[in-house]
């Protein structure tokens, strides 16, 4: 079971995690699913006018951790061997142990979710190539990749969990098995060139959107269009250097490409993103406040 | 090492602040349920939503919504679902085709919900397609490429794109640009609002992003809150116009004879020289010195010496420790 191999690095000391292999860890994951199956049987059960208050108690505890962890005094310089010592410091002991524990069982939720999307594609796509409707053969295309690059995928990965395989494959393709040949061409040689190829449209889309963005359709297209031209100028080596050396050979060095841009870039762009870092920073605030503490209405009508 | 000594290293200003603004926003949700009348200013990018869902519907073709590329779940994914929300019911009337492209599963299930919710209350469930929110791809430029397609093959009249974008948004909005759709766009991102700006029809730029669910749906907790946002807002700007003149006077008029010294971490006369900016009360507040010792000691202890692994130790050197 060497894919389980990382559950002996893990720090058994914690309250929510057990030695491997230990009558404590087969307890606790025992538990756990008691736990999880009492939930999901709870809001199964409970009416539906319920359901929003007992999703709105599970986020809370979802979130307090999260809430403590910043706010509440953590221990400092915790050794491995040190026992909390006082109802304070046992709380935040168990704080701080919780937070792994809870990013984990995110993941954990993660992956089951995961599942709902794959199968959703899967449906999707399969109805379309029984159906025949248009454009059938790109859903074909797509069932025959997710289908394939998922096989070489785990197989690949099997291999090189194999302590004895591994450096063999890390070595060079010559000790390569069909998986592992077929891994690389459907990720390194397809989809990585693929997406390389996607990122590089962005730079002719950049200069469709400039010039739509630039042309002088009113002031601010124009203010836009003035400060783009030096910001790009001053950028432009061949233009910017016989230029600033010209202004500062007459006396003007404050009014140098690199000097303007410098001043737009310091005192018209900082401040104008901070101000609305500020703002995002802010409806962040108000927007988690009003989740963990359930105060929105779902659904948002009138 | 002492409890809270964290707040040694961090300050206490931070928790202070967080306070005050938790607090800001608290009070005037509270305040706006208890029937307070209060008033918000209408953003031109807000209005242009109903236009564009009122567009795709003369024109018979769907509106594509694209909540972002969130790699889970999360505050600002749900705010671009909530406004898509809207978006579904006004389409719902109209009975509309939308199409929501989710690059995250948990997106896509938490969607699928909220989408269906909304056609239920417009009493439309039945005209409630479960395929017209899609999981599209997990990786970035796969479900650019994605979008893309969907947009073009589906001959999008409008579209939507809320949420965190990176690279890939300049794609989408010109894609959509391409077949003449009108889009609304909005980015917590700060590096993409200005593609979004040079290629949308309309932006909410930065908080409005957050203020579109309470223009929209006119609940007193959305309102509240974000008369609380703006509360902030105006104490933040009289704290940076109070620090300005702080920091000026202290600069200006202070001389430092007596100075903390990093290197040997002890305090010691200095020849008299103008005081720094970090020197400066306000640059205190909000720069707090890290404390040294502290440091040390959490690298030292952290450190997986050999008589700190768990069992190696007898119970009787541990409690000597």
């Amino acid at each position: 079971m060497n894919g389980l191999g990382f559950l002996a690095q893990l720090d058994p000391k914690s309250f929510f995690n057990a030695a491997p292999k230990s009558n404590e860890l087969y307890m606790k994951v025992g538990l756990g699913l008691f736990i999880g199956f009492a939930i999901i049987g709870i809001c199964l059960g409970a009416p539906v006018q319920m359901r929003n208050r007992i999703v709105g108690f599970f986020t809370f505890l979802a979130g307090l951790p999260y809430v403590l962890y910043t706010f509440f005094p953590l221990p400092i310089a915790r050794g491995k061997e040190d026992a909390p010592s006082g109802p304070v410091e046992n709380l935040s002991f168990i704080v701080k142990d919780s937070i792994g524990a809870i990013g984990d069982l995110g993941s954990i939720l993660a992956a089951f979710i995961l599942l709902l999307g794959v199968i959703s594609l899967f449906r999707y796509h399969l109805i379309k190539v029984a159906k025949q409707q248009k454009d059938w053969g790109y859903s074909v295309v797509l069932i025959v990749s997710l289908l394939s690059i998922s096989y070489f995928g785990y197989a690949d990965w099997l291999m090189r969990q194999d302590s004895k395989l591994s450096p063999l494959i890390e070595a060079g393709p010559e000790q390569w098995k069909f998986v592992n040949y077929g891994k690389d061409l459907l990720f390194d040689g397809m989809l990585q060139i693929m997406d390389g190829a996607m990122f590089s449209i962005i730079a002719f889309y950049i200069l469709s959107a400039a010039y739509r963005a630039f042309r002088l359709r009113s002031i601010e297209a124009t203010v836009l269009l003035f400060s783009a031209f030096i910001m790009m100028l001053s950028l432009l080596g061949g233009i910017s250097l016989p230029f600033d050396n010209f202004m500062n050979e007459h006396g003007l060095g404050m009014f140098t490409l690199k000097e303007i841009a410098g001043w737009m870039r310091v005192n018209l762009q900082g401040p104008a993103i901070r101000g609305i870092d500020f703002g995002v920073g802010l409806g962040l605030v108000a927007m988690g406040l009003r989740i963990w503490l359930n105060l929105e209405k779902t659904g948002g009508s009138n | 090492m002492g409890i809270g000594a964290q707040y040694a290293d961090t300050g206490w200003f931070g928790v202070l602040f967080t306070a005050i603004v938790v607090g800001c926003i608290l009070f005037n949700i509270r305040r706006a349920k208890s029937g307070v009348d209060l008033h918000i200013r209408r953003i031109a990018g807000l209005n242009a939503i109903d236009e564009a869902v009122g567009r795709a519907t003369e024109m018979g073709r769907p509106v594509v919504m694209v909540p972002g590329l969130s790699d889970t779940i999360n505050a600002k994914s749900m705010q671009a679902l909530n406004i898509f929300q809207h978006v579904s019911r006004t389409a719902a009337k109209f009975a509309n085709p939308i199409l929501v492209c989710c690059y995250n599963a948990t997106i896509y299930a938490t969607a699928s919900e909220m989408i269906r919710d909304a056609y239920q209350q417009e009493g439309a469930g039945d005209k409630y397609d479960p395929d017209s929110v899609r999981f599209i791809s997990d990786r970035q430029f796969a479900f650019a490429a994605g979008v893309s397609g969907l947009i073009l093959r589906e001959k999008a009249a409008a579209a939507f794109f809320m949420g965190e974008f990176y690279a890939e948004s300049l794609i989408f909005a010109e894609t959509a640009n391409s077949i003449g759709a009108i889009q609304v766009a909005s980015s917590t991102e700060l590096t993409q609002i200005p593609f979004f700006v040079a290629a949308c029809d309309y932006v909410l730029i930065g908080d409005e992003f957050y203020a579109a669910g309470a223009y929209l749906t006119k609940q007193p907790v959305l309102i509240g809150s974000l008369i609380g946002q703006d509360w902030n807002k105006l104490l933040i700007a009289a704290f940076l116009v109070l620090a300005v003149i702080g920091n000026s006077i202290q600069m200006f008029g202070g001389k430092v004879t007596y100075a903390y010294s990093d290197d040997d971490e002890t305090w010691a006369t200095v020849p008299e020289r103008p005081m720094k900016k970090s020197e400066t009360f306000f640059g205190h507040l909000v720069n707090p010195k890290p404390d040294k010792k502290v440091q040390k000691e959490t690298i030292k202890r952290e450190k997986y010496a050999d008589k700190d692994k768990p069992g190696s130790l007898t119970p009787e050197e541990a409690a000597k420790l």
